[in-house]
């Protein structure tokens, strides 16, 4: 049977890998038999030039890491120093983290959903998607300054507070993305040729996924209620009231059905986030030169695509000994073998979609 | 006028000239209307910076591939590699001769036919000179030396061989009712009948359609040669002018594909309601010009399915002609024969 | 009942047809495309385009080469010395070099500048053709507008 096999290579430059990722399949008529994800073809040395900077210096290295949710790698850095150092974030601070937080959570599943949706051939989900997430991204630039490597969460708060224009510009996104999502839902959800190619297609069991490590969306659509914004939560979550979408089948159509649940959730948080902002400072006050006592400490948040955590490690000085990313992406890919195996080839595109993996916090 | 020469020269070489020309200006119509549509369905604008409103960017990418590097893969077979695209080009502008594009004009005591050929089998001829093109695929295909084209040859291969089936059905069940294989004929009687066949044959038309924009490869049957999965099938190794050729035989595939829904179901030439008295004035407007306007609308039909829908993978494919569509327009053939025979 | 109705749904096509009428619905609405560059969209206040550095309401220089925006850039952008002149009360910048190449617009300098002489502007235009240009010098640092095209591409027009 080995000569049957096809070897093939979807090579770093493809339009569907979402990246520069390389794949190996090999293939027997169509059929998937080995898949074997090769990355670090955008590896850029970012655990070792945090080691060079100060903790607040790296801070906008780490917009970088996972492009489409920059505000996401920012507070998990961020948590990870305040932790280390003791900071006490203000109230108020915490309350706009978590809308940037979920405005940003927003603005990746809509970026994964136009993405997912043009491979498997609807060509126009991509446009509406990047359409509903201008809004945000007009937000985070009346807020910032910045569209998309926005550096708004720093050491101890965050960059500004939310002026009245910012306000009404979130209210009007809060109106303007569900309409959007629904047309995506009608173009989608219901169709029969989008239920064929995603239904029962990639499906992973609960045990599966988490003997894989997997996090995020993608374990939720299995049926396992994990979400750190619930379990270990941080940044004043349990404040919130929200409910956490779960799958059963574990299939790309459950991931993502959870995704477009999600969108609608962190809708929700965001306006009660607003109504109930509390008055306060939006920036602790911190010493000219920030050294951290030698100290370990490994924080984790649920970022849009799973798990996102760093290992950090001080030493005296004004500069981490080291820090350590563990990337959701990175993870999750790994499990890939496992959905792929005994599928068609054509479905190898949807399902490294419906994983939605970015190649910038695979590789850092 | 009636001089021998003028009638058995130039006039059929006028109508030769014409049936080349037609279609390359729907082609370059198409490649406008596709872009600037999908574009607006967006909410985005088109091409709209060469010409105005972009209707120069045909020609822009034409000369863009025409300036390309023509490259022949090492290892390619070359005769055939190079014979792909004629034969792809050939079927589909041969087909052309027999559809008829409008009522016969009278020109002083001569009656120009707007059409090159009439054979009591035309619809027949039709089919089969289309079929043709499934020739140059596979030669594309395989003499290209190389994997993903070979992959995405074979799959439209299967995809287009299968779905000639309801194709062939559904026009048995138009030439039932119209008791007749010419193409101006069925026009004809669609005239006489007083409606259209597409409505005394819904089920027909909407199997025929949907056959229809699998044959050409359209979306949502694209995967043959859909970007993201396999580069761009089987004319993945080809540049510059051949691939031209290939993108122009699928235009003009298409375009033949839309004439022949509008003979077959939407009256060819005639306005609507065509033997109502009180619509006389319909008649005013040339039969060319209705059925230019039909074909834009099925133009436009293509363009948008090919912005709205996802692609169907490939077993689905296969599974939806077989399972279903030949079934079914089985089952509508014989309704449609016994209600003919009946009423 | 309503597996009548399902199947009815199916054999008609209702969700294809649902989803078409979507996309008929976005055909007709307005477009979003602004058309560049003869349409330009504003810019918000806090918009991070290219530092400059500004000068007083007396129209003296803000900088007073504090040296802590080179400090502090992730990137190492800054190349500055500075001196004080004699009889003066504060020091002057005399080298303030700036790679545009390196900037990641942080923000970082901005924030730390305590005259708030360094600060973002709402030029966005930083083409060039040529690397060389994209090398501020002191004097530089303070063009805007059109002069500051000029510097980029060494031609009459932006």
């Amino acid at each position: 049977m080995a000569f049957k096999e096809l070897e093939l290579n979807m090579g770093p430059q493809h339009p569907s890998t979402h990246g520069v990722l390389r794949l190996k399949l090999a293939v027997d008529n169509e059929v998937v038999l080995r898949i074997e994800p090769i990355v670090g073809y955008l590896h850029r040395g970012l655990e070792k030039l945090w080691e060079n900077q100060s903790y607040v210096q790296g801070v906008p290295l780490t917009d970088r890491l996972d492009y489409l949710a920059s505000l996401s790698n920012n507070l998990a850095f961020v948590l990870a120093v305040e932790k280390l150092a003791g900071i006490v974030v203000p109230k108020r601070a915490q309350y706009i983290r978590v809308i940037l937080a979920e405005l940003q959570r927003l603005a990746s599943h809509l970026a994964w959903a136009g993405f997912m949706a043009n491979d498997i051939g609807a060509v126009s989900v991509l446009l509406y998607g990047f359409e509903a997430r201008e809004a945000i991204m007009d937000i985070f630039e009346e807020y910032a300054g910045s569209r998309l490597t926005v550096h708004g969460i720093r050491v101890g708060g965050v960059v500004e507070d939310l002026d009245d224009r910012v306000t009404g510009l979130i209210r009007g996104a809060l109106l303007e993305i569900p309409k959007r999502v629904r047309d995506i839902q009608i173009l989608l959800s219901e169709n029969r040729i989008w239920k064929q190619r995603t239904a029962g297609i990639g499906a992973i069991s609960a045990a599966q996924a988490l003997e894989y490590g997997l996090t995020g969306p993608a374990l939720r659509a299995s049926g396992v209620r994990r979400d750190l914004r619930r379990d270990i939560p941080y940044s004043s979550y349990e404040d919130f009231d929200f409910e956490i979408p779960l799958g059963a089948r574990g299939d790309i159509y459950d991931r993502y059905q959870v995704r477009i649940e999600e969108i609608f959730q962190s809708l929700r948080i965001v306006a009660q986030a607003l109504d109930n902002l509390p008055p306060g400072e939006i920036r602790a006050r911190l010493p000219r030169v920030l050294k951290i006592p030698p100290a370990e400490v490994f924080q984790t948040i649920e970022a849009p695509k799973g798990e996102l955590g760093f290992f950090m490690k001080s030493n005296g000085t004004d500069k981490p000994e080291r820090v350590k990313m563990k990337a959701p992406s990175f993870v999750n890919l790994q499990s890939l073998e496992l959905m792929c195996k005994g599928n068609l080839f054509s479905d190898v595109v949807g399902i490294l979609g419906s994983l939605d993996v970015v190649l910038g916090e695979v590789d850092k | 006028m009636t001089s021998p020469f003028i009638i058995d020269f130039l006039i059929p070489v006028g109508k030769i000239a014409a049936v080349i020309f037609y279609p390359m200006v729907m082609v370059i119509v198409m490649i406008w209307l596709e872009r600037r549509v999908v574009g607006l369905i967006q909410r985005r604008l088109g091409p709209n910076r060469v010409g105005f409103q972009g209707i120069l960017q045909p020609l822009a990418d034409a000369m863009k591939l025409f300036f390309k590097e023509d490259i022949l893969p090492e290892r390619a077979d070359r005769l055939l590699f190079n014979t792909a695209p004629i034969l792809v080009m050939f079927s589909s502008l041969l087909a052309f001769c027999f559809v008829p594009l409008g009522e016969p004009v009278r020109i002083g005591a001569y009656e120009l036919k707007l059409w090159v050929a009439e054979s009591p089998v035309g619809l027949l001829l039709v089919l089969g000179l289309s079929s043709i093109g499934v020739f140059g695929v596979i030669f594309g295909g395989w003499a290209s030396n190389s994997k993903y084209p070979l992959m995405g040859a074979l799959r439209s291969v299967v995809q287009v061989l299968s779905y000639e089936i309801p194709v062939g059905l559904t026009c048995l069940s138009v030439v039932f009712i119209a008791r007749s294989m010419d193409l101006v004929e069925i026009v004809r009687r669609q005239e006489t009948a007083g409606v259209w066949y597409g409505f005394l044959l819904p089920v027909s038309f909407v199997v025929f359609w949907i056959s229809a924009v699998a044959e050409t490869n359209r979306a949502p049957f694209d995967l043959p040669e859909a970007e993201s999965e396999l580069v761009a099938g089987y004319h993945t190794e080809y540049s510059g002018m051949k691939f031209a050729y290939f993108y122009i035989a699928e235009y003009t595939h298409m375009v033949l594909v839309a004439s022949l829904v509008v003979v077959l179901f939407f009256g060819g030439w005639l306005p609507p309601f065509p033997s109502v008295r009180a619509l006389r004035f319909l008649h005013a407007v040339p039969g060319f010009l209705w059925y230019l306007a039909k074909i834009m609308f099925f133009l436009y039909l293509y363009v948008w399915m090919r912005a709205t829908f996802p692609r169907y993978r490939f077993d689905s494919l296969i599974k939806l002609v077989w399972k279903w569509l030949i079934p079914l327009s089985l089952v509508n053939l014989l309704v449609v024969a016994v209600l003919s025979y009946v009423l | 009942m309503s597996k009548l109705r399902a199947f009815l749904r199916k054999f008609f096509l209702w969700d294809m047809l649902q989803g078409l009428w979507v996309t008929l619905r976005y055909y007709f609405s307005p477009k979003v495309t602004v058309e560049y560059p003869e349409k330009v969209q504003p810019v918000p206040a806090r918009f991070k385009g290219i530092l400059r550095l500004f000068r007083n309401d007396q129209g003296k220089p803000l900088c007073v080469a504090c040296k802590m925006c080179q400090n502090i850039c992730p990137t190492d952008c800054f190349d500055i010395e500075g001196e004080r002149p004699a009889g003066a009360r504060r020091m002057r910048p005399t080298k303030y070099d700036w790679k545009l190449g390196r900037c990641t617009f942080c923000g970082l300098c901005v924030e730390i500048c305590p005259t708030d002489a360094i600060r973002f502007s709402p030029e966005f235009r930083m083409s060039s053709v040529d690397k060389e240009r994209l090398f501020f010098r002191l004097p530089e640092m303070y063009l805007q507008g059109e002069e500051l095209q000029k510097k980029f591409c060494g031609c009459d027009q932006p």
